[in-house]
């Protein structure tokens, strides 16, 4: 079948719930993988730390090489907490870098810099933003990727003390979800100004693997809400692990669309969803551990099957792919959305 | 009127299951003031709450949240009571190395894994967190350990675990050192392909599997 919409037009038309010639295909989190990088040239660590580098790796990666609706940027979930003084360790060639020292403990009283845009790797996720929007945006949506005001609380002072300080002295962890809403809106809206189509926001550490459905509901959804409501781009959630118990909450976010992973029942969601008049799009949920990284390209174009057989509305992996992915089972997700 | 051990030990039960330190503190300084033994104090009561607490997590009335404040709970009596341990009551103890693979940093989940082997009375060996595959295997082999328990929190981490289930293999190691797999973005499917030899969904299921392992 020919295609007939651009991958920007199919993304758009689904995130509305409009019809589309075919299921559109992204990856809600990141992408990169060994066999990408060779693809295009461009490898880790450079282009953590590079806009042109990872304008090419991401853009002409997730656009060309993959044939992605859409593409994104960055790989990692550091650079808030390094803008704000995190101490970062580099993953090197194989991994992404990682927080090797937390700015802050519970008692301090955390301090938002004024020229967050300026620090560390920050500017440089945003120019490759407008690098992509400049080369790929007439073909594939443009999303800007920033954590979750929970997610990069958390990172500020560790999820361990995070979570006990969430029982033994809850006022204290208010300034950092304060700073962690403020740090996301700041970035989100350099991207906006970027020419960011979209904003990604993954909030990893306020899934219910960590904390429980009255947590999420107290400390993890407001703090989404506000956040998007100051961002007026489309903005898609991705929280990892089982959500079942918070969907309608979620949902309540007034996001455009709700990333998962495999381990949510999609059904169900959906159901709960028709009764209370929800048409929030969910994208997943293709395991990158179950069938990405080790599966057969047909196995791939199954579980892309058995994903729109369960109502799926936007084809994703359900996390971030494992970099060893073979390139072949990135490009088998897309053909399976095919026919 | 006094408690009887046994009182104590079921009231420090519950303290753990309502994470309450101060609690906790006070009963285990009773079991020493009333010279009970501390050891049973330590299994019949601190143990005996974190198992409920596991069983609480596992039907999802508790979170890792409420899992770490009961593991604090629990910590706070075994400082109180491990200096009163009659040694001979101290039977030998199985070691699991317990780490967090290469690249990932996230603890969260390993520690919890130590937390509930240690009160099901394993010894447990911390190899800490971005934990490459070697050090895994020289550990174990270090401190005769028969499991290894492997955590990824990342799926941008995980493919280093096969990494690690080779080299035993290579080592000529196979059957001598098992491997437990877990983590958020591990599945029982990815625990096959790469050859572990089991997979654990949560903390509490590490334990029973450790105890068939190991048939104790």
């Amino acid at each position: 079948m020919a295609e007939e919409m651009t991958g920007r037009e199919r993304l758009l038309h689904a995130l509305a719930g409009e019809p589309v010639d075919r299921p559109s295909v992204i990856s809600a989190c990141q992408y990169a993988t060994y066999e990408l990088m060779d693809a295009v040239g461009v490898y880790w660590p450079e282009a953590h730390s590079d806009a042109e580098m990872m304008a090419v790796l991401s853009g002409k990666g997730g656009a060309e090489v993959i044939g992605l609706d859409a593409v994104r940027a960055p790989y990692c979930q550091t650079i808030e907490a390094e803008a704000m003084g995190a101490e970062i360790k580099s993953g090197g060639k194989t991994h992404i870098p990682s927080i090797a020292k937390h700015p802050y403990t519970i008692e301090d009283t955390p301090e938002f810099p004024a020229d967050f845009l300026q620090r560390g790797r920050v500017p440089v996720a945003i120019e490759a933003v407008r690098l992509m929007k400049q080369r790929y945006g007439d073909k594939v949506l443009v999303m800007g990727g920033i954590g979750g005001p929970f997610s990069i609380a958390n990172s500020l002072i560790g999820i361990t003390p995070f979570l006990k300080a969430m029982f033994k002295t809850p006022e204290k962890i208010e300034p950092f979800l304060e700073i962690g809403l403020q740090a996301a809106i700041t970035f989100g809206k350099g991207y906006i100004e970027a020419g960011a189509d979209a904003i990604v926001i993954e909030d990893m550490m306020a899934s219910l693997d960590m904390i429980s459905p009255k947590n999420y509901r107290q400390l993890a959804e407001p703090y989404e809400k506000r956040l998007i409501e100051a961002l007026d781009v489309p903005v898609i959630i991705h929280i990892c692990g089982k959500l079942d118990k918070v969907m309608l909450d979620i949902a309540s976010t007034g996001c455009a669309g709700i990333s998962v992973e495999s381990a949510v029942d999609i059904p169900a969601a959906k159901e709960a969803f028709r009764a209370n008049g929800i048409k929030t799009p969910i994208i997943g949920d293709i395991s990158p551990s179950g069938v990405l990284l080790n599966g057969t390209p047909e196995e791939i174009k199954d579980a892309v099957k058995s994903a729109l057989s369960r109502g799926v509305d936007i084809i994703s992996p359900g996390c971030a792919a494992a970099p060893s992915t073979p390139l072949r089972n990135l490009q088998a997700m897309v053909e399976g959305a095919k026919n | 009127m006094a408690k009887s051990a046994a009182e104590l030990n079921e009231a420090l039960a519950e303290a753990v299951v309502d994470m309450d330190e101060g609690a906790v503190a006070e009963l285990a300084n009773e079991v020493v003031d009333q010279g009970y033994d501390a050891l049973g104090a330590i299994d019949q009561g601190l143990a005996k709450g974190m198992d409920k607490a596991g069983k609480l997590f596992e039907e999802e009335e508790y979170f890792v949240p409420e899992l770490l404040m009961c593991s604090d709970a629990v910590n706070t009596g075994i400082d109180i009571l491990k200096p009163h341990i009659k040694m001979e009551s101290a039977g030998e103890k199985h070691k699991i190395v317990v780490g967090v693979i290469e690249g990932d940093t996230h603890d969260i989940g390993k520690n919890l894994v130590k937390v509930m082997l240690s009160s099901a009375n394993f010894d447990v060996v911390d190899a800490g967190r971005d934990v490459p595959p070697a050090k895994f295997v020289d550990l174990a082999v270090q401190e005769g350990a028969q499991i290894i328990m492997i955590a990824a929190l990342m799926t941008t981490t995980m493919d280093k675990i096969g990494d690690t289930i080779n080299l035993i293999k290579e080592r000529g190691l196979e059957g001598k050192i098992k491997v437990v797999i877990g983590g958020a973005p591990i599945s029982p499917a990815f625990a096959k392909k790469v050859g572990a030899d089991a997979y654990s969904i949560n903390a509490n299921a590490a334990v029973r599997i450790a105890r068939d392992m190991l048939g104790c």
